[in-house]
């Protein structure tokens, strides 16, 4: 949408930027506490262990780190009760298929009982405050309010059909509940649970560069660069420089991936140029290992200046962090202090979780000013929410090109299209999973997830928990703890000695 | 030396497989596979560039 917007010159009214900054705020704040708790937390919290805690123990542990309202010796017998009651079943459900009892695990049966209760509240937790998308977006996943020159839906302060006074009120409401969520379970959560596993800030750290686009959005100038989170690169760790972001400098190589392009799979592409040509070289399932030394995947290397470079809270928070962003500079030097590490501990696989924690925090607590910011703007009387003059496509020049930043909660995201004729003749999406996920490219250098594996210690081979926290730590939106099983729930996992 | 491949790790844009190689109890080479195609780019090729976002905002 950005990248069409871009591309035909389209600047979008105030109100809809608010929006969408508001829409991508509580996608962040949900996104992120449902990673932590849901996809990645049973990477390092037991919940078998949380059987073996005592209740009013984990009554002290919760109450020395929280006023969280849910805290008390009966609440934690209770919650134990539940997982008891699962585990004697028989049927873990969500809790099944997990490395329990695994020697990597390190925490106190009451830090693992305390965890496991907020694993169950963050899960009510989280379709609450997705609310506010729902106001704005009119559902979760995939909000369908969005339209290319600003939003399709009406605001009205004095409308029933409309965003009005009571919907803003309730916005608020949400907010709040997001924010309080944040403030006295996740950051504490996080904390205790990381004060377990600081060998973890030496572990997982990969490839060395970092890029953001920049997001929340400040003014309505295309891809412009005053964003609250700001845009910037950062080149081999070095935080006493960030480098303004040119999307030109994003190239995808096919040399390692199922792609075949016209000229030379080795040259790194921009996507204006890009081609998604498939060419499937690999072995016919089923087999036991991939060809590396040939292609071996779908997702192309996407190259920043020709280097893997990761993307995500992690990029974000360093970019900002790097450029002097007082509240993110607050944060993630009061989380490095209460940990007794420092910024270097960031380049880890503890660095990205805790950057998504930090992240999550001054986010939320931005989600009531931007929510205020659009009630001051109808206030003054500005309603408008499309900017519908270069709707027509008569008004298009035969050929345009453009390209759309966004960051998404996971990473660093561009479309880049060119149209012609008032069709699209050539569109390329360069996504954050992309990014990671990425494969060698023509000068072999590995993609930020494989860096990232080199030299992780691996206590047992046939139970493989430390990739996953690495892994997990990317948020490579994976299903809770069934990460290794078919839909049968035949286990897929192939180890063989050599 | 023992390899192992773990498929599927995520479901990100479809699935993703690690291939690993452990040495001396750590890791010592690492693949990333991708391995289900996305295609979104061919299937916007030639429609209304209006309507492109609803499409590929599914990824």
């Amino acid at each position: 949408m950005r990248a069409v917007e871009n591309a035909l010159g389209i600047t979008i009214p105030e109100n809809a930027r608010i929006i969408r900054n508001i829409i991508s705020g509580i996608q962040y704040v949900q996104d992120h506490v449902i990673h932590f708790y849901h996809l990645h937390a049973l990477d390092w919290v037991d919940v078998t262990g949380a059987l073996k805690a005592d209740p009013a123990k984990t009554a002290a542990l919760a109450q020395t780190i929280s006023d969280w309202p849910n805290s008390s010796p009966v609440y934690f017998k209770a919650v134990q009760g539940k997982v008891k009651a699962l585990v004697e079943s028989g049927q873990l459900g969500i809790f099944a298929n997990g490395y329990w009892g695994h020697p990597a695990y390190k925490l106190p049966p009451e830090a693992n009982l305390m965890a496991v209760a907020h694993y169950l509240e963050a899960l009510e937790w989280q379709k609450e405050v997705i609310k506010m998308q729902a106001f704005l977006g009119a559902k979760n996943p995939h909000p369908q309010t969005f339209l290319v020159g600003g939003m399709a839906m009406p605001i009205d302060p004095n409308s029933q059909n409309a965003i009005n006074a009571g919907s803003l009120a309730l916005m608020l409401d949400l907010a709040k509940k997001a924010q309080d969520f944040v403030e006295k379970v996740y950051i504490p959560d996080l904390l205790a649970v990381a004060s377990f596993y600081k060998d973890w800030a030496s572990i997982g750290g990969g490839v060395p560069n970092y890029l953001s686009y920049g997001e929340f959005q400040q003014d309505t100038k295309s891809n412009t660069t005053n964003c609250w989170l700001p845009a910037g690169f950062i080149r081999n760790r070095d935080l006493s420089k960030v480098e303004p972001v040119d999307h030109k400098k994003v190239t995808e190589d096919v040399a390692y991936a199922w792609y075949k392009y016209s000229d030379d799979d080795k040259k790194g592409k921009h996507p204006w140029d890009g081609e998604s040509t498939p060419n499937y070289t690999g072995p016919k399932p089923p087999y036991e290992f991939l060809d590396t030394s040939n292609k071996y995947s779908w997702v192309k290397a996407i190259r920043y200046d020709g280097l893997s470079t990761e993307v995500g809270p992690l990029s974000r928070m360093l970019v900002a962090y790097a450029s002097g962003h007082k509240r993110v500079k607050e944060v993630v030097d009061m989380v490095l202090g209460k940990l007794g590490v420092g910024p270097a501990a960031l380049f880890s696989t503890l660095g990205r979780t805790a950057a998504r924690g930090i992240e999550t925090l001054v986010t939320a607590e931005m989600l009531p000013v931007w929510i205020n910011e659009l009630a001051a703007n109808m206030k003054k009387g500005d309603l408008k929410i499309h900017s519908g003059d270069k709707w027509d496509p008569s008004t298009w020049p035969a050929e345009a090109k453009g390209y759309g930043f966004h960051e998404a909660p996971r990473g660093a995201l561009c479309h880049w299209v060119v149209i012609k004729d008032k069709k699209v003749a050539n569109y390329q999406c360069v996504v954050p999973g992309g990014w990671n996920s990425a494969p060698r490219d023509a000068k072999g250098q590995r993609g930020p997830f494989e860096e990232s594996l080199i030299g992780t210690p691996i206590a047992d081979p046939k139970k493989p928990i430390e990739i996953l926290r690495t892994i997990h730590s990317f948020d490579p939106c994976m299903a809770c703890a069934i990460h290794i099983v078919d839909k049968e729930g035949n286990e897929l996992i192939k180890v063989r000695a050599k | 030396m023992a390899k192992i491949a773990i498929d599927p790790v995520t479901r990100i844009e479809g699935h993703l497989r690690l291939e690993v190689e452990i040495d001396g109890g750590k890791v010592k080479d690492a693949w990333a596979s991708g391995t289900m195609w996305r295609g979104m780019e061919l299937i916007v090729k030639n429609r209304d560039p209006r309507e492109v976002w609803a499409i590929l905002s599914r990824i």
